[in-house]
């Protein structure tokens, strides 16, 4: 039975691929083989499937249409992590904007010593509200309260990033430390090109940036830019599309008043990470 | 005290007193008189750390004397317990031909019963404390098989002793674990890695490196013809994480990370799983490809245990080597590339070639059992070797 299933994924996805990804099926036998081969078959992604994605050193739950974390996020976040892993006292507020499941906050909760962290997400999408804060729950982070100095924290809200109400909207309490997004940058060209299994699967809102894909770029560089909005020495992590690094910069700069900038490569050796300074 | 080393001096046949129930070749009588020896010079030293205490305990040579001395508590207890067995040896001596049958009968047993304690100091107890305690001995194991020549029979083979492994492993209550596996079109596995996690495992399967092979007829040859195959396995120490002697084993610098396959524009854009990496130690070049977990990180960490435990290895190897230059040493390093053990489905037997065994039963050697059997043969060849070594060098 097993070679039919395999014969039927290489045919989608390459003998190696489908070898690997078999294999993986296997160990969640909480669902019936033959339905995640037919389901991955018609273009799901394998997470979806599977109900979870590794992450660093977390295994997050993960839902449709909630974005899939990427590996290239898991890598700069952990970078991110080492980056700021040492001058950390006080507790820092960080900001996560787009937050899909959590997983750029609670990555950071869980590897920065306990106390040290209070994270807040914001996304648009409830169902994305719901999954950061069922892996949250998952991690046993708990939401930030004045009893609570010991422990990372994380608390999520609704809101709408592109909206002049949006502070008040999420309740937003700056000033923050650190501000991280994640948020989407595929442009309406690039849109069209999507395979397959992310444009029929993952939210259209969670990737859609625009007619330039630059869109949230602007709203967060307006937003960082307001008086007492980022505490001096605050840092400014966006991931960005392979070729969005020098107009990122560039908006940081010019728009989001942030003079000090610099870019990180992910592990393809494609930008992706813009870093900007307070 | 005087009793035995009076016998101590008295080669030949008052020596076969120490284990008088078994008739002994000269040659073992003699390697018992050398450890009682080597055994009786601990002792002396310890007598002369002793004297060397001063009386207030106030040098600061003191405290390494006194640790010194702690530490070869073991070796005082068993030599005190030498030195009554065979006081009491020697009272029932004159019992043997006493008038009395029954007290005959009693000394007798007696007698009997102190040769076998005797015996099992000078053979056991004392050649385990001499000889200097491992540095290898709580590590776990990583042990990395390859399928060598015979295509996908190879292959084949390659799960029957990932299986035998397995298996030995849930005897032993080792956590077994396979970290990466490949696997071949003919339905075998081409390689494989496991991690087997528990006190000792390293020590106790060290000795399974080297090419293992297989004498069959292949499921899928018609024509009934024996096949020869072979597979190669490495078992490498276990450098897990948090083990504190990682530091010393490579710098940061000298390992580049590499990912697999290109992802086009990443990112956002793609959400197939490519988590794929590969590390190369520059200095050694060695080179770990890793692929078997969803995440990248995931794979990088184990990766680097991978390569952690090569380095180990070689550091291992080397000490031995260096070992071997500046005084004469028996004790062999794994060859890897020595045929040490043939199983033989058409005879049901397997042989290890080493120690020369022969075990009859095949198939209780690919179910773990009889695996088990080998391994105890080859430590004892082993420990041997290490005491004959230790004998030779004093
Ligand atoms: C590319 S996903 C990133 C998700 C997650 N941070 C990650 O890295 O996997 C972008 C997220 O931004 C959210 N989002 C889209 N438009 C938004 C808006 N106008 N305001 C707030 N969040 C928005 C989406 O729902 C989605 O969860």
């Amino acid at each position: 039975m097993h070679s039919k299933l395999i014969a039927a994924l290489v045919q989608q996805l390459g003998p190696a691929q489908a070898r690997q990804e078999f294999r993986w099926m296997l160990k969640h036998s909480e669902h019936s083989l033959p339905d995640m081969v037919r389901r991955r078959c018609l273009g799901e992604p394998l997470q979806y499937i599977l109900g979870s994605q590794p992450f660093g050193p977390l295994n997050l739950l993960i839902r449709p249409p909630v974005l899939i974390p990427r590996p290239e996020t898991e890598d700069w976040v952990l970078k991110l992590a080492d980056r700021i892993s040492t001058p950390l006292k006080p507790p820092k507020y960080l900001l996560d904007l787009g937050t899909g499941s959590g997983c750029i906050p609670l990555l950071l909760c869980h590897l920065l010593p306990p106390g040290t962290l209070h994270a807040h997400g914001v996304d648009i999408s409830p169902h994305a509200i719901q999954l950061a804060t069922d892996n949250a729950a998952l991690y046993g982070i708990p939401p930030h309260s004045p009893e609570n100095t010991a422990s990372n924290t994380f608390k999520t809200s609704l809101g709408n990033l592109l909206a002049p109400s949006f502070c008040d909207d999420a309740k937003l309490q700056p000033p923050y430390d650190i501000v991280t997004s994640n948020p989407p940058y595929i442009s309406w060209n690039e849109y069209l090109e999507l395979p397959r299994s992310v444009a029929n699967y993952e939210d259209p809102k969670a990737l859609f940036g625009g007619p330039t894909g630059l869109d949230f770029y602007h709203a967060i560089a307006r937003l960082v830019r307001r008086d007492g909005f980022l505490r001096p020495g605050a840092i400014v992590a966006l991931e960005i599309g392979h070729e969005q690094g020098q107009d990122v910069e560039h908006i940081m700069r010019v728009e989001g008043q942030l003079h000090d900038t610099e870019v990180w490569s992910d592990p393809w050796g494609k930008q992706r990470t813009v870093l900007a300074y307070r | 005290m005087l009793l035995l080393s009076r016998c101590l001096r008295t080669p030949a046949k008052n020596l076969r007193r120490f284990v008088p129930q078994r008739p002994f070749h000269d040659q073992a009588d003699h390697k018992n008189v050398r450890i009682v020896r080597i055994l009786e010079k601990r002792i002396e030293e310890r007598k002369r750390l002793f004297s060397e205490l001063s009386e207030e305990m106030s040098s600061p040579d003191d405290i390494s004397r006194l640790k010194q001395l702690k530490e070869s508590e073991p070796l005082q207890v068993a030599w005190d317990d030498l030195v009554r067995t065979r006081q009491l040896l020697n009272e029932t001596d004159s019992l043997l031909s006493d008038s009395d049958e029954a007290m005959r009968a009693l000394a007798v047993e007696e007698h009997d019963s102190l040769g076998k304690s005797l015996a099992e100091l000078v053979e056991t107890t004392i050649p385990s404390l001499l000889i200097p305690p491992s540095t290898t001995s709580h590590l776990s194991a990583m042990l990395e098989l390859k399928s060598g020549v015979g295509g996908s029979e190879a292959s084949l083979f390659l799960s029957n002793l990932l299986r035998m492994y397995l298996r030995l492993s849930n005897v032993r209550r080792w956590k077994a674990n396979v970290v990466s596996q490949n696997d071949s079109d003919g339905g075998g596995i081409k390689d494989a890695i496991v991690e087997v996690k528990g006190e000792g495992v390293f020590e106790a399967l060290r000795w399974e490196s080297g090419v293992h092979r297989v004498q069959r007829v292949p499921a899928t040859e018609a024509s009934g013809r024996v096949h020869t195959s072979t597979v190669a396995i490495i078992v490498l120490p276990l450098m897990e994480e948090t083990d504190n002697h990682n530091e010393e084993l490579f710098n940061m610098e000298d390992v580049k990370i590499e990912v697999m396959r290109s992802r086009g524009a990443g990112g956002q854009h793609v959400n197939k799983t490519e988590s794929a990496v590969r590390l190369t130690h520059i200095p050694t070049g060695i080179t770990v490809s890793m692929q078997d977990e969803r995440s990248q990180h995931q794979n990088k960490r184990r990766a680097f245990t991978v390569l952690r435990s090569r380095l180990m290895d070689q550091k291992l190897t080397r000490e031995i080597a260096e070992r071997r230059a500046t005084r004469q040493n028996l004790v062999r390093t794994a060859d890897r590339s020595e045929k040490i053990r043939t199983y033989n489905y058409a005879q049901e037997r397997v042989t290890d070639h080493r120690i020369g065994l022969t075990l009859k039963n095949l198939s209780s050697v690919l179910e773990g059992d009889g695996l088990q059997d080998f391994l105890d043969a080859l430590q004892k060849d082993h420990d041997e070797t290490v005491l004959e070594d230790m004998l030779s060098g004093d």
